[in-house]
């Protein structure tokens, strides 16, 4: 019970004290892997809770990123939190009229509309080059909280840091009550689900909003931390990546979530360094992962922790 | 808890001063340099050939006769798989954390796009980046490698216009930003001589069945044909035409399309097309410092056949050592951005003697080629853009 207290203490701690301690780079780095925890728990809410797994979230953070850049171009007065809470909105909006044609399809049959839905993203981004400036990219002006513009590496890390314990707080507490057991539920079986009176299309349709919304929240501040946008960023790969980050932490995890971003997130890093032998590396580390902690990191450390 | 405050302020003063003592990657033994470039990805060999057997390949041979002014020369390089976000998190982590004097021969506009303003803001200077669009201009601390698009189109028309009286174009193109910067190029080129595009067809990127585009294409009969694309469509756009038995067009490549991968895909089909190259043939040039460049592979990457890509990044680190050995012994990022500036006539035996200006344009030359027997073969000098 105690320890139950302890780490978060502990980790908002770490969080708090990170940039008067770390080197400038590292201070980027971590709102890198910030971005990518929110990320991480919205596509676990959908893959680890629901079983509904996806292979299109670099869509939405594509799309997540590019509504908080246009509005922070188009409309610089805007408050930082507004423009986040709108991108994360408009991608839940784009997820439900996504997630509502889906319901019919399950399986690798659903895994295969992710991966279209990946495509039509970045495809829409090319064209809609009068918003987007297609592949040339988009540079992203200086976020502003009122008439304070966060312009340095700290500041910036700080809102991802407040807007990453925000989204952990709420999926922490979304999970342990009834809508978290309702998608666990549906994990389990969908038929004993909706025997057990669980209404199955409009929970599956709001996991996959609200994990839309997350990412969305995600690219919005993917956006202010990285500074440029171009659709190269948001290729199959980066989806793929995504995927890895909750499976390597644990499916249906919130900590999980957390551990995997983090952990592929600076291994990624790390690795740039070997250069070509960067995918081999990664891939090996991938598989080892998967023979000797099939639950995840998370499940290889406490074995008996709660699903 | 004020002491801790006041110690911080003062930790974070010495931080802040520290390094404007000496200047960040130039030590009394060597110059650190880097970059970020596609290891991984669509554009793995190219970043490969162009930093680990290219500009190392120089520097190595600076570094074996005594180095730049006593300093040898240490490259860093890191893998972006030539996405924006990591080109981002590599070149922070090179200037932040390696602590690099200078970037050197990044590769891709979106890549170089995503550091620029960082760079700038950093005073880091960027040097001979591998991409052609003119995002580039206009920057104190960034110096241009390739030639512009703009200026590649120039002397691709008035060539063809002036010398070869050509009068009908017909363009296909990549539907992205490359190929949109050479069309309104080809098209604002072409006004000059009062002349304009008899067709335009584009190509969406990623797309390899570009037959439809050829039939309209041949239906306008232009007397020349430009391929603004990337090798894979490009290929197969000339083995269409070679299927449709379409020979009274002159096929015209666009100048990053002008290199031996694409005629390779081509086989056959790409005999006799045409184009401006913006380097001379690596395995065939008898220039002194393309046999250098030879020699330099044979000695010390005896397995890597030479090839344009190498010999960019050769040539980019060719133009640094000459910059910082301008610069003298107190090199600083100030002093070498003057003495690049200040570059007249620089012979480096593989381009004409080049002179660099306050525009930062290094390179802005290229000479018309034509395909025969699968080698590019030189029809003219080189021509010049100014």
């Amino acid at each position: 019970m105690i320890t139950r207290r302890v780490w978060p203490a502990l980790a908002l701690a770490v969080l708090a004290a990170w940039p008067w301690v770390a080197p400038r780079y590292f201070v980027f780095l971590a709102s890198l892997v910030l971005v990518n925890v929110v990320v991480a728990i919205g596509l676990n809410l959908l893959s680890g809770y629901t079983n509904q797994l996806s292979f299109g979230h670099a869509g939405f953070l594509a799309i997540g990123a590019y509504v908080a850049a246009l509005i922070t171009i188009h409309a610089p007065a805007v408050p930082v939190i507004v423009t986040l809470l709108l991108a994360g909105a408009f991608t839940a909006a784009v997820g439900l009229a996504f997630g509502v044609p889906c319901l019919r399809l399950g399986g690798l049959y659903l895994s295969m509309a992710t991966l279209a839905f990946g495509f039509v993203i970045t495809e829409a981004i090319l064209n809609l080059d009068m918003l987007t400036k297609g592949a040339d990219g988009l540079r992203v002006p200086v976020a502003r909280l009122g008439a304070w513009p966060l312009a340095t590496d700290t500041a910036r890390y700080y809102l991802t840091a407040v807007v990453a314990v925000l989204m952990v707080a709420a999926a922490v507490n979304l999970v342990r009550a009834r809508p978290g057991r309702a998608f666990l539920a549906l994990r389990e079986s969908e038929i004993a689900a909706q025997a057990s009176g669980v209404p199955v299309a409009a929970y599956k349709t709001a996991a996959f909003g609200l994990s839309a919304f997350y990412t969305g929240v995600a690219g919005g501040l993917f956006a202010f931390v990285v500074g440029f946008l171009s659709p190269d960023a948001f290729d199959v790969f980066l989806s793929v990546d995504f995927v890895v980050m909750i499976i390597v932490g644990g499916l249906g995890s919130v900590p999980g979530s957390i551990i995997g971003a983090a952990v592929v997130t600076v291994l990624y890093d790390w690795l740039a360094a070997f250069q070509n032998y960067r995918p081999l590396i990664f891939g090996a580390i991938l598989i080892a992962c998967m023979l000797f902690m099939p639950g995840g990191i998370v499940r290889a450390l406490a074995p008996s922790a709660r699903r | 808890m004020r002491l801790t405050a006041s110690l911080l302020i003062a930790l974070l003063a010495l931080v802040v001063i520290g390094p404007a003592a000496a200047q960040q990657g130039v030590s009394d033994a060597e110059i650190v340099v880097g970059c970020s470039n596609s290891f991984s990805g669509p554009l793995a060999y190219t970043g490969e050939q162009a930093t680990r057997y290219g500009v190392d390949l120089y520097f190595k041979v600076v570094n074996d006769t005594g180095g730049i002014n006593g300093r040898k020369v240490r490259t860093v390089y890191y893998d972006d798989g030539y996405k924006p976000q990591e080109a981002v998190a590599n070149t922070r982590k090179l200037v932040e954390q390696d602590k690099v004097f200078a970037v050197i021969a990044p590769q891709g506009t979106a890549p170089v796009a995503a550091t620029l303003e960082y760079l700038e803001e950093n005073k880091v200077p960027l040097l001979f980046p591998f991409q052609g669009s003119p995002i580039t201009r206009g920057k104190k601390y960034v110096f241009s490698g390739m030639t512009l698009y703009d200026r590649q189109s120039k002397m691709m028309i008035d060539y063809l216009v002036g010398e070869r009286k050509l009068k009908t174009f017909g363009v296909l193109y990549q539907d992205d930003d490359y190929g949109k910067a050479f069309l309104t190029a080809y098209e604002k080129d072409l006004a000059r001589h009062n002349l304009k595009i008899a067709s335009a067809e584009p190509v969406k990127r990623g797309v390899t069945d570009v037959s439809a585009q050829i039939a309209k294409l041949r239906a306008a009969s232009p007397q020349v044909t430009f391929l603004v694309l990337t090798p894979g469509p490009g290929a197969q756009a000339l083995k269409e035409r070679q299927k449709i038995g379409w020979t009274d067009t002159v096929m015209v490549s666009s100048g990053p399309l002008t290199d031996e991968k694409y005629l390779g895909l081509a086989g056959d089909a790409a005999e006799g097309v045409e184009g401006l190259s913006l380097w001379p043939d690596p395995l065939t040039s008898d220039l002194p410092g393309v046999k250098a460049y030879r020699a330099a592979m044979q000695k010390y990457f005896d397995k890597n056949e030479p090839n344009r890509y190498s010999l960019s990044g050769y040539f980019a680190a060719m133009l640094f050592a000459e910059g910082a050995k301008r610069a003298g012994r107190t090199l600083t990022r100030e002093t070498l951005i003057g003495a690049l500036e200040n570059v007249r006539g620089f012979d480096s035996g593989i381009l004409p003697p080049l002179t660099i200006g306050p525009d930062h344009e290094t390179q802005k030359q290229g000479f018309w080629v034509r395909v025969e027997k699968g080698r590019f073969k030189a029809l003219t000098d080189w021509l010049k853009s100014d």
